[in-house]
């Protein structure tokens, strides 16, 4: 190849590059706010592949533009191109580039993934501090002494509700309290079908599985109201299956926590419930359906703690 | 770039055009027989995928499952199955006998040993179906009862189709020359049965041995 | 070529009276693997129209949050059967139809191995569609589980009837598969045993390589889907407790079953289509395909790749760790063999000299699209982001990407491409461009917006949602809407060109291959005698002819 070539390449490649790097900073405003420690592990390694991808896309799309733009045939040039069947070299390159390029990605993600120490479903391990204590330290937050709770939260899901139960405060609710800066435990717990568990704020999400007691844990870092969603789909009223995630300071949790424990227990409101029982509905076909649980029976029902 | 690079695979008589010194062409062509056996073998291959989800289906139960066995069931009885295994197996052997017969031309012996073939394959169903009725335990009895009436009754459906094939070849052998054009109807039929028979056993040592 | 070109005035009349000309072969039972292809088409275009209808009514309750349209259970029947439809009822059988059409014409045969077997075969697909659009008339309506038919929600039978949705469902499911399969065998024979003389494995064009890639595939993934569906349903009949977490069976052990063939299921969508942009691209680039050995191996590498990778699916299914990690690295592999396709087609168009009509338009757009729905398939596959978006419109995004914006534009190509040869007319290519444009714009507009609302948390399959994601929505189903309209150019023009086209000649794009040395339409058994293979195909450049008896193909009929 002649150095001019060289040097036209290497100096699109540099544009590529820069474009690309600014694509990959945008990426983190795509995304929901990072609410939890997990989030930022999960928005570098967005950021990151957003830039890789952006490389790859435009570069490809770059040269077939270029073609497209430049290399049309006249209307009335029946030639054809030049027979070139291959080049071997350039194959070869084109081969390994991608591997290393996968193992880079691969490599990338697996360290993500690590130090995220998702608690899967089989590996009951207890990795929780660790993450917690970077997360604190990201954040300047140095008041990790809080009691860490060693129990888990219990999630129940059925068709169509969630409901949360508090052990050690005997405290149930539809909506999920959650203190700041500590590592949380939940145990997900199915009733009937599969359901997914899933917080956009945090990147988090896991499969709900009936006849499955499934751990899991990750660390809220930043105080606000979130939306738990179910991501498993579980028939007729799955979209209306989600419930609010508070997020506080540990003490606003624990007077959240003490007061509900003095509330009698009342059925929650329950949007499958309703629509279900809402008699005439103007858009029913008359198609059967699972008869929706009864709203669930709990201390705190949601929309409450604000109220207090 | 090298413009040269030609196709790897040898092709002298062919470069000047018009040669009659062309690669048979029934070879490419009208080989009929020979294409529904290359067509029968791929089926059987892709069939025997079927047979090999079940089975890592059954492994997979039989490893997670905390309560396999249906209360009150103990565990198979082995000395029935293992009759009819052998029963089964053997049969392998015999319809091969009688395919020789057929190649050698001497069709009374092909049908004196493919009537064996089907009597043995015939008293395995038999076998099978007094099994399944001296059980305590139906097809809706756990995953175990489940995975043991789809295995068992999914082979043994192949079975049966490999009995009423060769009753459908027996019949043909008396249509007066039908063997002479090729013997392919017989050929698979055989081919099925021994794959019915690897199956089976496959599927005994599962079932039964690892108990 | 520059030979070639001479040919183009030289046109033959039809011979052989009453056969190609005679419409009426299309409605009856043809074993002529060219009516067949068209009667794969043709049916499977309109399960396209169906699909696309149900997608209408899916996008017109979306664009606004609340679940206002429709009731909740007529949406998620809306999604079952429009993903159902599409996949088995217009992606899978309209393939078949394309390579139905033509393998036996690209490497010399007159026609496929078992020719009955391939009309018996199509003949199921009519049959399951109608048993699947029957269920809308069953008590309980179609089934309403998605097109994973996940236990145990797809165990759920509340009108109690033993013929419900669900299991008219999974009947049709079974007869596609057993379809498939005759199919499957049917190409594989050809292949391998039908080859003219002297049409070597590295003599085939690379549509033949991807149809032999993609319907191997077929032949080990549909017996474990096949396996997977019997079981479940004697759940759903019977009462077994394969899949039932009530009765002590495993609902994710049918996850592995479905998607060990429903990964692979992918690729047997997206090979042919590489095929396509490998048949396109050199024609009109003027250019030999670029790196052709790698290129038609690298198929048979996917293939072997795509049967190991299917638990990317279930990465948030209570998969462990090991599996994830180990999972996640097969997936990404895939993009080595791929790209290889992708480098060579953009080094095909590099330095070529292009035409840009109608099929080559849409290979083009098809290919930008496919790249982008490969990079966010990447992204999909790192574990940690999966677990993000996973079940999100994100993923709705991605492969509606890959399947609309490359399966379908690649298909349309194709369409283009060999209309000449199918019908013997030629399109407009007036109405092909508006087509064109209309699918760009409509396929960006709809399914663009679908990846920044799948970041910000919007689950797919449902009828309402939080109103914080009503703007990309609204985008979304005027996109679509867009997109439902730029089908009727196409139509117009399949139509309107088939009935009063110019006449097509032989080979109107100076196109090399065997299909295009024969009349338009070929005749029925294609060539009278043999082609004798003698050059490897993509000849562009050069003038070497392709084959050693090119007046013997045909014999030519007086005008009567
Ligand atoms: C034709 C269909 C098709 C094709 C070809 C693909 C191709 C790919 N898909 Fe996609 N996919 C689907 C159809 C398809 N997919 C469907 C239908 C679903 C959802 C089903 C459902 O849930 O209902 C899905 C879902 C899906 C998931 C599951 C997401 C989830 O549910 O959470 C994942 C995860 O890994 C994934 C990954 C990939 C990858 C890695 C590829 C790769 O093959 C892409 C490879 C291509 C490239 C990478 C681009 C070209 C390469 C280069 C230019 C080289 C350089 C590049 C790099 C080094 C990165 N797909
Ligand atoms: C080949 C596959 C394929 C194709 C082509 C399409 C095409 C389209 N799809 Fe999709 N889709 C799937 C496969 C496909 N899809 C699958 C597998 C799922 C998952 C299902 C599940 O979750 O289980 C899915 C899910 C899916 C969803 C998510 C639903 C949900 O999760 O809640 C959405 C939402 O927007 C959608 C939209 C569309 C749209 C707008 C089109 C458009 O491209 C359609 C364009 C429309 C037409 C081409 C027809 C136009 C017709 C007319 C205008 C009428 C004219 C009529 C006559 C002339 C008679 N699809
Ligand atoms: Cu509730 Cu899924
Ligand atoms: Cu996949």
């Amino acid at each position: 190849m002649k150095i001019r070539t060289i040097l036209t390449l290497v100096m699109i490649a540099i544009v590529l590059a820069v474009i690309s790097l600014w694509i990959g900073q945008q990426a983190y405003s795509w995304l929901p706010p990072q609410a939890s420690a997990e989030a930022q592990l999960i928005d570098r390694l967005f950021s990151f592949l957003v830039t890789l991808g952006s490389f790859i896309f435009l570069g490809v799309a770059g040269a077939l533009t270029y073609s497209i733009v430049f290399q049309q045939a006249g209307k009335y040039d029946f030639s054809d191109g030049p027979h070139v069947e291959g080049n071997v070299p350039l194959e070869i390159v084109w081969t390994v580039i991608p591997f290393v390029l996968v193992i880079w990605i691969a490599g990338y993600s697996y360290q993500i993934y690590e130090q995220m120490a998702i608690l899967g479903p089989m590996e009951h391990t207890h990795q929780t501090t660790a993450i917690a204590q970077r997360a604190s330290t990201a954040t300047g937050a140095t008041d990790m002494q809080e009691q860490q709770s060693t129990t888990a939260i219990e999630v129940y899901a059925r068709q169509w509700a969630w409901e949360f139960r508090y052990p050690e405060q005997n405290v149930t609710s539809t909506e999920l309290h959650l203190p700041s800066h500590q590592r949380i435990k939940l145990s997900l717990h199915s009733e009937d079908v599969l359901h997914g568990f899933f917080v956009p704020a945090f990147r988090v999400k896991q499969d709900v599985i009936p006849g499955r007691v499934i751990d899991f844990s990750f660390t809220p870092i930043r105080e606000g109201q979130y939306r738990l969603r179910d991501s498993q789909y579980s028939g007729t009223y799955f979209a209306a299956m989600q419930a609010d995630v508070v997020v506080e300071s540990p003490d606003a949790y624990q007077q959240w926590l003490t007061v509900s424990a003095t509330h009698p227990p009342i059925a929650a409101s329950n949007q499958a419930f309703d629509e279900y029982h809402r008699g005439q509905n103007p858009l029913n076909t008359g198609w059967k359906t699972v008869e929706p649980a009864p709203p669930p029976v709990v201390n705190a029902p949601s929309g409450q703690a604000r109220n207090l | 770039m090298n413009p040269t690079e030609a196709d790897a695979s040898p092709n002298p008589p062919m470069v000047t055009s018009h040669t009659p010194a062309i690669p048979s062409v029934a070879e490419h062509g009208h080989d009929d027989a020979g294409n529904r056996m290359f067509g029968f073998i791929v089926f059987l291959l892709s069939e025997s995928v079927i047979f090999l989800s079940f089975f890592t289906g059954y492994i997979v139960y039989k490893t997670t499952t905390p309560d396999w066995l249906p209360s009150g069931v103990s565990g198979l009885a082995m000395r029935d199955p293992a009759i009819n295994t052998i029963v089964l197996v053997s049969s392998s052997l015999v319809i091969y006998i009688a395919e020789r017969f057929l190649h050698a031309k001497n069709l009374w012996g092909f049908r004196a040993f493919w009537l064996l073939t089907m009597a043995m394959g015939s008293y395995f169903l038999y076998g099978q179906a007094v099994e399944w009725r001296s059980l305590p335990f139906g097809f809706t009895a756990g995953v175990f009862g489940g995975s043991f009436y789809l295995l068992t009754g999914f082979h043994g459906l192949h079975v049966l189709t490999g009995v009423l094939l060769q009753s459908l070849m027996l019949g043909r052998s008396f249509i007066p020359g039908n063997y002479n054009k090729g013997e392919f109807g017989v050929a698979a039929t055989s081919l099925f049965w021994h794959f019915v028979d690897v199956i089976w056993v496959i599927l005994f040592v599962l079932i039964y041995v690892w108990q | 070529m520059t030979n070639l070109s001479v040919e183009v005035s030289s046109q033959i009349e039809q011979p052989l009276p009453g056969a190609p000309d005679n419409w009426k072969r299309f409605f009856g039972f043809s074993t002529d693997h060219k009516v067949i292809g068209i009667q794969y088409l043709v049916t499977s275009f309109f399960f396209f129209l169906i699909g696309g209808i149900f997608a209408m009514i899916i996008r017109g309750e979306l664009i606004t949050p609340e679940a206002d349209l429709l009731d909740r259970t007529v949406y998620n029947a809306m999604f079952t059967m429009h993903g159902t439809v599409m996949l088995f009822l217009w992606t899978f059988p309209s393939l078949v139809g394309l390579s139905n059409y033509l393998v036996p014409l690209m490497i010399g045969a007159k026609d496929m191995a078992f020719p009955r077997l391939n009309a018996v075969a199509f003949w199921l697909v009519p049959l399951f569609g109608t048993i699947l659009m029957a269920s809308f008339f069953v008590p309980g309506g179609p089934s309403q589980s998605g097109w994973w038919a996940y236990p145990p929600v797809s165990l759920q039978n509340p009108t109690g009837n033993l013929i419900n949705g669900q299991m008219l469902w999974l009947l049709a499911v079974a007869i596609s598969g057993v379809s498939s399969i005759m199919g499957a065998v049917n190409f594989v024979t050809t292949i391998v045993r039908m080859r003219a003389p002297g049409m070597t494995w590295f003599r085939m064009p690379v549509f033949v390589w991807t149809v032999l890639a993609a319907q191997i595939i077929q032949l080990f993934g549909l017996p474990a889907l096949t396996a997977g569906a019997v079981m479940l349903l004697l759940d759903l009949t019977i009462g077994t407790s394969f899949f039932d977490p009530a009765k002590g069976g495993d609902p994710v052990l049918f996850q592995h079953f479905f998607w060990f063939y429903s990964h692979p299921a992918v690729y047997v969508i997206i090979l042919p289509i590489f095929g396509v942009f490998s048949e396109v691209f050199p024609v009109y680039a003027r250019k030999p395909l670029f790196g052709y050995k790698v290129v038609a191996v690298s198929s048979l590498i996917i293939t072997g790749l795509s049967s190991i990778v299917w638990v990317h699916h279930m990465f948030a299914s209570g998969t462990p760790g090991w599996m994830r990690m180990a999972f996640m690295a097969t997936t990404m592999l895939i993009s080595v063999p791929t790209g290889i396709k992708v480098f060579a087609w953009v080094a095909t168009i590099w330095g070529g000299k292009l035409r840009l009509n109608t099929p080559m338009l849409f290979a083009l757009g098809g290919l930008f699209m496919f790249v982008f729905a490969g990079i966010t398939g990447i992204m999909l596959a790192a574990v940690p982001i999966d677990i993000h978006v996973n079940n999100t419109y994100f993923v709705v995004g991605h492969f509606h990407y890959v399947i609309y914006g490359a399966t379908v534009m690649g298909l349309y190509a194709a369409f283009y491409h060999w209309f000449p040869k199918m019908t013997g007319r030629m399109y407009s290519e007036g109405l092909g461009k508006l087509h064109f444009y209309l699918t760009l714009i409509g396929t960006n507009l709809n399914f663009f917006p679908m990846h920044p609302l799948g970041l910000q948390g919007m689950p797919r399959r449902v009828a309402s949602y939080d109103p914080e994601f009503a703007f990309w929505n609204v985008i979304a189903s005027l996109g679509a809407f867009l997109l439902g309209m730029s089908t009727l150019p196409f139509i117009l023009n399949m139509i309107g060109s088939w009935v009063q086209g110019e006449k097509a000649p032989k080979n109107p794009w100076r196109a090399i291959g065997l299909e295009w040395l024969v009349s338009s339409p070929p005749t029925v058994e294609n060539f009278e005698a043999l082609p004798i293979v003698i050059a490897p195909p993509y000849g562009y450049g050069k003038s070497d002819p392709l084959v050693a008896n090119p007046e013997a193909l045909e014999v030519i009929h007086e005008p009567n």
